[in-house]
């Protein structure tokens, strides 16, 4: 792709509602002596779902991490570039990425609660970072989480049986009632349904939809399908660029790259 | 509270925790890297100690003594045969050396301490050497021997504290037949004198404060009680005051006993041990131990004292004396200890060596690879690739991984139980030895084996059945020889691990002491042998001190061997480790 | 070249020749169309080598494991049978011979005594609570020691003067000339173990052709039987093992035929070998619970059960004499198990906290680079041998704890105490613990770290309260393995805790374990079939039977937690 094309898709209107949360530019990610992202810019809009679309290995994941900065766990990876959030940046050695991560929840591929009960998964966050004094504030907090996350009619009754108890579908529900419970600015989602059967896939689709209200929530998926129901914006990308990025309605009835096309109507995948 | 200002709230709630929490993982960071340091240290201080505690036993000092193998001592029946020989009195070859050496020491006691300078048990392996060549009998030789243990650790500065000072005033010397006078033109003993003189009156200051605490003591105890204690008191105080008047001198001069350092002059060819000093710390009278045959004047010589008294340690002044006048003359050198190595065990440390039990290690080893390899790796074999899923293989299979964790004395006693009173196999044997271990070290074959037959992966297998492969073909074909790395380490692992046993060997009798080295043959399997870990302990048990350089230096050669077969064995998992 | 190697090496020519033999008969028959054959040709010839060289094998096996003590029993067997007459002489001397008639039935009459005892003990510990009467019991318990004592009294006696008549005969023997076969005979009748083990060792030496230790024309005569039934015995197993190759060979080969069936065969052969390689560690086991069962048996009839579980003193002496102290011959195993766990506490408590962190070091911290070079050193230390560790327990560790404790005023502290060999020991399972917990760390999947550090938390935190938590399962079966391994620790025990077996809860003091009594009771001085060597096996039962219920518990414990993240 030649830098013109690509200017031309990176400041795609941002619907005026909505400010920008996250700002990227020119992101280059290195593992070891491959190159998994090459130049990604973009700006991500709060209180919306952005969904990063593409097929496997082309880099969305990767990116995904860039933004609680969880690449930096794995040995040999050097991001380079800029990553703002409310136009602080945050790919900085000077930004602890504790700090940033308490602002920047995530949610993974498979469900993933620790091994304890869904009172103290829930509270795992506020304990560590101090968010609660008393007791009573750290219930108030678990309680206003598995609310948020549609779970407290589900397990206000059990909340001391273990997390792996649960089945899938609460199972990840009880992981977004984990990373809202830190009240993140950012939460970024890693493929979270598709260790999920329909009817799961369904009730935590609603509750992202729900939580747009309050969070800029980021998700990498695999379906094209769900990226059209959730989200207001959509990215597509291939071989580690970012080819195409502007509301989702545009992506899916209008492309203007012929990648994208090919890629949606299922010409490659 | 609105959802901006709630964030913003919790951003510095976080940030205000973070110092501590860092704190925290800093301290969490340390414990692990203390934790793994002191085990670096604690290898580092074991292998450093037992290191330095082996340096002794590398080298020996060696007797080279010149003697005459006279046929009528040697070769009784005068035919050279090895009959004859084995009568002579090689004994008598040895003690005649020695004489010639020393022609001057004379009386019964002190021909005995100079012939123990060296074991007698040195007369069998000069018999050894002329029964191998009948030619040495009516020359004169020159024999090698090792000198006696303690001597050997005093030459290597480990038995007594000592110190020489070189003087250089005339000393005269004025020989009589009892005891021998010296004179020196200035006050050289002075320093010497007054060291032991204060010496003396100190040991009577500590008698006299002990009597002094008995006697308060006495208060506070019963009669029966108080009267020991004043009993003792008085003891205390009248040995106290034989010292001060000991210390004091009689005649102008001060009796030097076995309680006290040894005070020795040497001078040219020769050498007094002092048992009077004059008080004015000229001169003194004493014994002459090396050739003094008449009266002599000196301008340089040594004053030599040992600071250990005689009465507490092993040997006398004279034997230290004859032996730093066989190093001045060169008869005694230091050399590497080759009896360490080429030598099995001996009562006598300094011929003492590990051959014996190396020996058995292998033969014990040999056995172990035998019996515990194949039957392993057919155990791993069939329970991995052929067993089917019932309540038996899973029985085999808890069973296995049970008589892992099984102490390994346990097997010694199944040894005697079984081995030695059913079967009645010969005590201490390398071949019963091997049995025992074997049995030991089947679990951790038979687990690495499979572990690594599990690794590779079933395309392998479906590949070769897919061919129309039997299922054997596809095993000992396929998965086999692609398994083989793995099962290699395993095994040597498991070998190592065997060399290194010592429990289970005790229990079955291999500690019987070995004096000939086991011969490395069909027959060697049925005698019996120590081995190494054996050895260390049997040299660690035994009560003459020079037995514990050697244990360190066997110590030494044992973790040698076993460090480079699991070097060798990392060196294996490292080359070929495939992961699929 | 020896016999049997000679035997070894035509055996093996048989194999190959069988091998050629099968494969080549297999080939002719079809003329050479191998495709018409059922199997592959090596197949057939695979066939015949392994009947040719399997039977024959295992009976040279035989011979290399049991030749020798055959040899040996056969010569005893042999010299005694000889020296009959003469036996039967010393029986009717002996009998003829008042004093010792004397000795004998004094020896019967106490036997009674003893038995009568201990029936009326059995009865009295019956009888109900009512009737119970602990003061006639205690009487009856004194009594029954001191007749014990006195029994074993009698019992030596009987054996010296045994000796004594049976040492006046030989030389007698020897001055009119008995032959010198007879009189080997007879002193290997008549001697105990000791002497008779050193006298065929002797006689074992001068057949080599090695010095022995004398030279009588005793030995010379028992040696020459040696060799000679040695001899006989292998060129017997020699033309045995040979001609049950040949007709193996012969046997097989005849069976060849296109149509058979080969390669099945082979590979049923194979998987019998296979089956019965694997029945043997289930032999094993059966073999060591029996043996101890047994033994263990034997003791519990002399030293009731809870008198050896509950007992506080342990001195296994047996007094033969009234006036020897401190020897009454006691078999309470408390002050052991006391000495064994304090030992094993302390060593956890040296090798857990170390063991895991350096663990969690290595696989949650450590770089790459820094792995590679500390996980060799911990498996050095692993591959240690514990008699290392004794010797550096006693010789470095236990000097330097005896003298800063003295310096720190605990005038008591001695080289070889609990502390020492506690200390020590903790250091050989420290990479024990590391690499067990290591592995279940490892385990753990990367998802749950993840998800821990997505959330802000610091790599310790993520560790103490996700990491540890899942693994725990995994980390208490490692204990409890490590535990277990402590607990069978013989060498270090051995050398550096020391044999006083005193019931103490002092660090500082010297305390046994069951091991090291296990080690004391069969390596010292052998008294046959006393109770003092059957109470070894009643501490190893003891032993095994620990160890083993923690080994199941934790081994099914980690499989559980394996399970669970597969």
């Amino acid at each position: 792709m030649t830098t013109a094309q690509a200017q031309a898709t990176l400041y795609h209107d941002i619907p005026e509602a909505r400010d920008v949360k996250v700002a990227i530019a020119g992101v280059d990610v290195h593992y070891g002596d491959k190159q998994a992202l090459f130049d990604v810019s973009m700006q991500i809009p709060d209180r919306s779902v952005t969904a990063f679309i593409g097929p496997s290995g082309c880099g969305k994941s990767t990116f995904l991490r860039c933004v609680n900065r969880m690449n930096d766990t794995i040995d040999g990876a050097v991001v380079t570039g800029s990553l703002k959030i409310d136009g602080t940046e945050i790919n900085d050695k000077t930004i602890d990425p504790v700090v940033l991560r308490a602002s920047v929840g995530m949610v993974f591929q498979k469900p993933n609660p620790f091994p304890k009960s869904i009172y103290d998964n829930v509270a795992y966050g506020p304990k560590i970072h101090g968010l609660a004094a008393t007791r009573e504030e750290l219930d108030g907090i678990v309680e206003q989480s598995l609310v948020k996350a549609g779970l407290w009619g589900e397990v206000s009754d059990r909340l001391t049986d273990p997390g792996t108890s649960l089945s899938g579908g609460q199972q990840q529900r009880l992981v977004i009632a984990r990373a809202i419970a830190v009240n993140p600015e950012v939460i970024l989602m890693d493929e979270p349904c598709s260790a999920l059967d329909p009817i799961a896939t369904a009730k935590v689709e609603e509750l992202i939809d729900e939580l747009r209200e309050n969070y800029c929530i980021i998700m990498v998926t695999h379906s094209m399908a769900q990226a059209a129901r959730v989200s207001q914006m959509t990215a597509f990308f291939h071989l580690g660029n970012l080819v195409e990025y502007g509301p989702t309605e545009e992506i899916f009835t209008n492309p203007r790259e012929r990648r994208t096309q090919d890629y949606i109507t299922g010409r490659f995948g | 509270m609105t959802e901006p200002s709630k964030k913003a709230a919790t951003r510095e709630i976080v940030e205000r925790n973070l110092p501590a929490r860092y704190r925290s993982e800093s301290r969490f960071r340390t414990a692990g890297i203390v934790a793994i340091i002191v085990s670096v240290i604690i290898l580092v201080l074991l292998i450093g100690s037992i290191g330095l505690k082996s340096l002794p036993a590398y080298t020996a000092w060696q007797i080279h003594l010149p003697v005459a193998l006279d046929q009528a001592l040697v070769d009784p029946e005068g035919d050279s045969s090895e009959a004859s020989i084995r009568q002579g009195s090689f004994g008598r070859v040895l003690q005649n050396g020695m004489r010639e050496t020393f022609p001057d020491v004379s009386g019964r006691s002190n021909m005995r301490s100079l012939f123990q300078l060296y074991t007698s048990l040195n007369s069998t392996r000069l018999m050894d050497q002329v029964i191998a060549d009948p030619g040495l009998i009516g020359s004169d030789y020159v024999f090698t021997m090792p000198l006696g243990d303690d001597l050997d650790l005093y030459l290597k500065g480990m038995l007594v504290e000592d110190r020489s000072v070189e003087m250089n005033g005339v000393l005269e010397i004025e020989a009589g037949r009892r005891r021998t006078n010296i004179q020196s033109q200035s006050a050289d003993f002075a320093i010497v004198l007054a060291e032991l003189q204060q010496m003396m009156i100190d040991e009577a200051l500590s008698l006299e404060s002990r009597a002094a605490a008995n006697r308060t003591l006495m208060a506070s105890v019963d009669a029966e009680e108080a009267d020991r204690l004043n009993e003792e008191a008085a003891r205390f105080d009248q040995r106290a005051q034989v010292l001060r008047t000991d210390a004091a001198g009689e005649n102008g001069q001060l009796e030097l006993s076995d309680d006290l350092p040894s005070v020795i002059v040497e001078f040219r060819g020769g050498a007094i041990r002092m048992n009077r000093l004059d008080l004015n710390g000229q001169g003194g009278s004493g014994e002459s131990i090396l050739s003094i045959a008449e009266n002599r004047s000196d301008e340089a010589w040594t004053l030599y004292v040992v600071d250990t008294p005689q009465a507490r340690r092993r040997i006398p002044d004279n034997q230290l004396i004859w032996t730093r006048a066989l190093v001045e003359r060169g008869i005694v050198t230091q050399a590497f200890n080759h009896y360490f190595f080429a030598n099995a065990d001996s009562r006598e440390p300094e011929l003492a060596g590990i051959r014996g039990a190396l020996n058995g290690s292998i033969l014990t080893l040999i056995v172990t690879l035998l019996l515990s390899i194949p039957v392993g790796i057919a155990t791993a074999i069939y329970l991995e690739e052929f067993a089917p899923k019932n309540k038996f293989t899973d029985l085999i299979e808890v069973n296995i991984n049970n008589l892992a964790a099984v102490p390994s004395i346990i097997f010694g006693l199944l040894g005697v139980a079984i081995f030695i009173d059913v079967f009645s196999l010969p005590r201490g044997t390398p071949v019963l030895g091997g049995l025992v271990l074997s049995l030991m070290t089947l679990p951790t074959i038979i687990i690495a084996t499979r572990a690594s037959l599990k690794a590779v992966p079933p395309s392998i297998r479906q590949a070769a059945l897919g061919v129309g492969a039997s299922r054997t073909q596809s095993v000992f074909h396929h998965v086999l020889p692609l398994a083989t790395p793995g099962i290699l380490t395993g095994s040597i692992i498991g070998l190592s691990r065997a060399l290194g046993e010592t429990a289970p060997l005790l229990m079955i009798g291999m500690v019987a002491f070995i004096a000939d080295a086991p011969k490395l043959s069909l027959e060697g399997f049925t005698e019996p042998a120590t081995v190494l870990p054996v050895q260390i302990y049997l040299w660690y048990s035994a009560a003459e001190r020079a037995f514990e350089p050697r244990a360190a230096a066997a110590i030494i050669v044992l973790l040698t061997l076993i460090i480079s077969f699991n070097a060798v064995a990392v060196y294996l998992r490292r080359k070929f480790e495939r992961r699929w | 070249m020896s016999v049997i190697s000679l035997v070894a090496l035509a055996l093996l020519v048989m194999v190959a020749g069988g091998f050629y033999m099968g494969r080549t008969r297999a080939i002719k028959q079809v003329a050479g169309r191998s495709s018409e054959l059922h199997s592959l040709p090596n197949y057939y010839g695979y066939y015949v080598a392994l009947w040719t060289g399997f039977p024959a094998l295992l009976l040279l096996a035989a011979y290399g494991l049991f030749g020798a003590a055959s040899t040996h029993s056969w010569t005893v067997a042999e010299l005694r049978a000889q020296a009959h007459e003469m036996s039967a002489q010393f029986e009717g001397d002996l009998a003829a011979n008042s004093e010792y008639v004397q000795l004998e039935s004094t020896l019967e009459s106490l036997e009674l005594t003893v038995n009568g005892l201990r029936e009326e003990l059995a009865r009295l510990r019956r009888a109900n609570d009512a009737d119970r009467d602990p003061h006639l019991i205690q009487l009856r318990l004194e009594e029954q020691r001191s007749s014990r004592a006195l029994l074993a009294l009698a019992g030596t006696s009987i054996e010296d003067y045994r000796t004594g008549v049976a040492t006046g005969m030989l030389v007698t023997a020897r001055e009119t000339g008995v032959a010198a076969s007879i009189r080997a005979g007879f002193f290997l009748t008549h001697s105990d173990i000791v002497r008779a083990e050193l006298f065929m060792s002797d006689a074992r030496k001068i057949a080599r052709g090695e010095t022995p230790s004398e030279l009588l024309p005793e030995l010379e005569i028992v040696a020459s039987r040696l060799t000679d039934h040695q001899n006989t015995l292998r060129n017997s197993v020699g033309l045995l093992v040979l001609a049950l190759a040949a007709i193996a060979l012969l046997w097989t080969r005849s069976q060849i035929q296109p149509q058979f069936r080969a390669r099945n065969n082979v590979e049923r052969l194979t998987t019998v070998l296979l089956i019965a390689a694997s029945i043997l560690s289930i032999i094993t086991t059966i073999g060591i619970v029996l043996s101890m069962l047994f033994e263990s048996m034997r003791f519990f009839s002399i030293i009731p059960i809870q008198d050896f579980l509950f007992g506080l003193h342990w001195s296994p002496q047996i007094a033969i004499r009234e006036d020897q102290l401190g020897q009454s011959g006691a078999f309470g195993a408390i002050p052991l198990f006391a000495g064994t766990a304090m030992i094993t506490l302390i060593a956890m408590l040296v090798a857990v906290p170390i063991g895991l962190f350096s663990a969690i070091y290595l696989s949650e911290y450590a770089a790459p680079k820094f792995r590679t070079i500390a996980k060799p050193v911990l498996e050095v230390l692993a591959g240690v041998p514990t008699v290392v560790f004794g010797f550096f327990a006693l010789l470095t560790v236990g000097p330097a704890i005896r003298a800063l404790f003295t310096s720190l005023g605990f005038e008591s502290a001695v080289t070889q105490s609990a502390l020492s060999a506690g200390l020590v020991m903790g250091v050989m399972i420290i990479p024990f613990i590391s690499s067990l917990s290591d592995d279940v760390i490892n385990a753990v999947p990367q998802s749950l770290r993840d998800g821990s550090y997505a959330m802000g938390a610091t790599r310790s935190e993520t560790v103490v309260h996700v990491v540890i938590p899942a693994a725990l399962p995994g980390i208490f079966g490692a204990v409890l393995l490590a535990i277990s391994r402590a607990i069978g620790e013989t060498m270090i025990v051995v050398m550096a805790a020391g044999q006083g077996a005193n019931l103490t809860a002092n660090p500082l003091e010297s305390v046994t374990t069951i091991t090291v009594q296990i080690v004391a009771l069969l390596t010292g001085d052998l008294e046959f079939e006393g109770p003092k060597t059957l109470s070894a096996f009643a501490l190893g039962l003891t032993l095994f039977a620990v160890t083993l219920l923690m080994n199941v518990i934790a081994l099914r414990v980690v499989q559980k937690y394996r399970e669970k993240y597969d």
